[in-house]
């Protein structure tokens, strides 16, 4: 063998290696950063916030939370977790997915004190859209049929693996930056946006196909 | 109402978070008092939860995995192995027993061996390929420079004393390949 394949040998396992290290060290951060925050150290909390804030206000606009009151429940969600946190009540720290929920059963809780607030009276009649969320909602609840599903994940498949590859990076749940989306790829931190608008767009017909039909 | 409506383009924006801090507060205050413009941020706010479950449920149905037989005792970690193969690119791994010759020149003693030729070929056709590399000993060189030269992962044989086998998994075309473990 040529010096020059060995080198491309050399090159190619060492790409495999940093591929398998950079997959798994943003997990590893994260799960460092959980246990920091389970000992009470508020930097790491501010972290997990920063990171975790804009998924939890999206699913609360997501279920017609009006945006104000959408803030305060982002605010009230990290304050909650974080007294339970102090309170020892807090054994493991899964984000986002405990922040959603969080999140979720706070809304909740709103929508109903609305509603009676609006059947006493004591209110003025709101807009439907600002009951914030039916009660048995949850952040487990399934949003999209297996049928929705099945033909997002055709759609999916149709798309160039590079652009799967920076849709699948970006909302494994991890939420992974753009910024780091783009350094995993190889892309400017636009690009990577601008894949993600083309993703949406696809998933969104996809999506919609069903209504139609 | 002191700000433009909101295009899908700026809900688009805002969701992703691609809004300078100002610009955002902006964007909600104005979906607070218009409704059109909120229930838009409410459909993109919706697209980006269905996005998540979308990815969350995915999972790539067809590989082609050629692997040597050698490496069988190797391990890889399930979640190494799902990353690998989200980050691999898409292609197609033809293998022809002493068929075709590659389409760039190997060694002759590539040649000679009358082992399998792999080339690769990109055509559309096939379905979602998702390809942790090849070689043996006799078109390792051609292969890693193919799969180099179109960015994808290569994984070689640990030792070289190890007599290399191929075998198919998912997803290639039945004929294509003795079944099972083979002998070259
Ligand atoms: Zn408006």
């Amino acid at each position: 063998m040529s010096a020059a394949v060995q080198d491309l040998r050399m090159t190619a396992v060492r790409v495999r290696e940093e591929t398998e290290e950079s997959a798994a060290a943003p997990r590893r951060e994260d799960e460092l950063l959980a246990k920091r925050a389970l000992a009470g150290e508020r930097a790491a909390w501010d972290a997990l916030i920063a990171r975790h804030d804009r998924r939890v206000m999206v699913s609360l606009l997501a279920k017609g939370v009006r945006a104000d009151r959408a803030r305060e429940l982002v605010q009230e969600t990290w304050a909650r977790l974080i007294q339970q946190q102090q309170r020892g009540l807090l054994t493991e720290l899964r984000l986002p997915n405990l922040a959603l929920t969080q999140a979720a059963f706070l809304a909740a809780d709103d929508a109903r004190r609305t509603r009676r607030e609006s059947l006493s009276g004591s209110v003025e009649e709101l807009a439907e859209r600002q009951h914030p969320v039916d009660p048995a909602a949850s952040a487990e609840k399934r949003l999209l049929s297996e049928e929705q599903l099945s033909r997002a994940h055709e759609a999916l498949a149709q798309m160039s693996p590079s652009a799967r590859n920076v849709f699948l990076l970006a909302c494994d749940g991890q939420e992974l930056p753009h910024a780091e989306v783009a350094v995993r790829v190889g892309l400017s931190t636009q690009r990577v946006r601008q894949i993600l608008c083309e993703v949406r767009k696809r998933l969104r017909a996809a999506l919609e196909e069903e209504t139609h039909a | 109402m002191l700000k433009a409506h909101l295009t899908r383009d700026d809900a688009e924006q805002y969701i992703l978070g691609a809004l300078a801090p100002e610009k955002a507060a902006a964007l909600e205050a104005h979906t607070v008092e218009c409704e059109p413009c909120a229930r838009l941020l409410q459909e993109e706010a919706l697209l980006e939860e269905q996005a998540h479950e979308v990815a969350a449920t995915f999972a790539p149905r067809e590989h082609r995995v050629l692997r040597p037989a050698a490496w069988g005792g190797r391990r890889v970690a399930a979640g190494a192995m799902s990353a690998l193969l989200a980050a691999a690119a898409s292609l197609a791994l033809v293998v022809h027993r002493g068929g075709t010759p590659p389409p760039t020149s190997l060694p002759p003693s590539a040649h000679a061996s009358a082992g399998p030729v792999v080339e690769f070929d990109e055509g559309a056709e096939v379905p979602q390929v998702v390809m942790v590399a090849c070689p043996d000993l006799a078109t390792e060189a051609e292969c890693t420079q193919s799969a180099v030269a179109r960015g994808l992962l290569v994984l070689s044989p640990g030792g070289v004393a190890e007599v290399p086998r191929y075998e198919g998994h998912s997803g290639f075309p039945a004929g294509a390949l003795p079944s099972g473990p083979a002998s070259l």
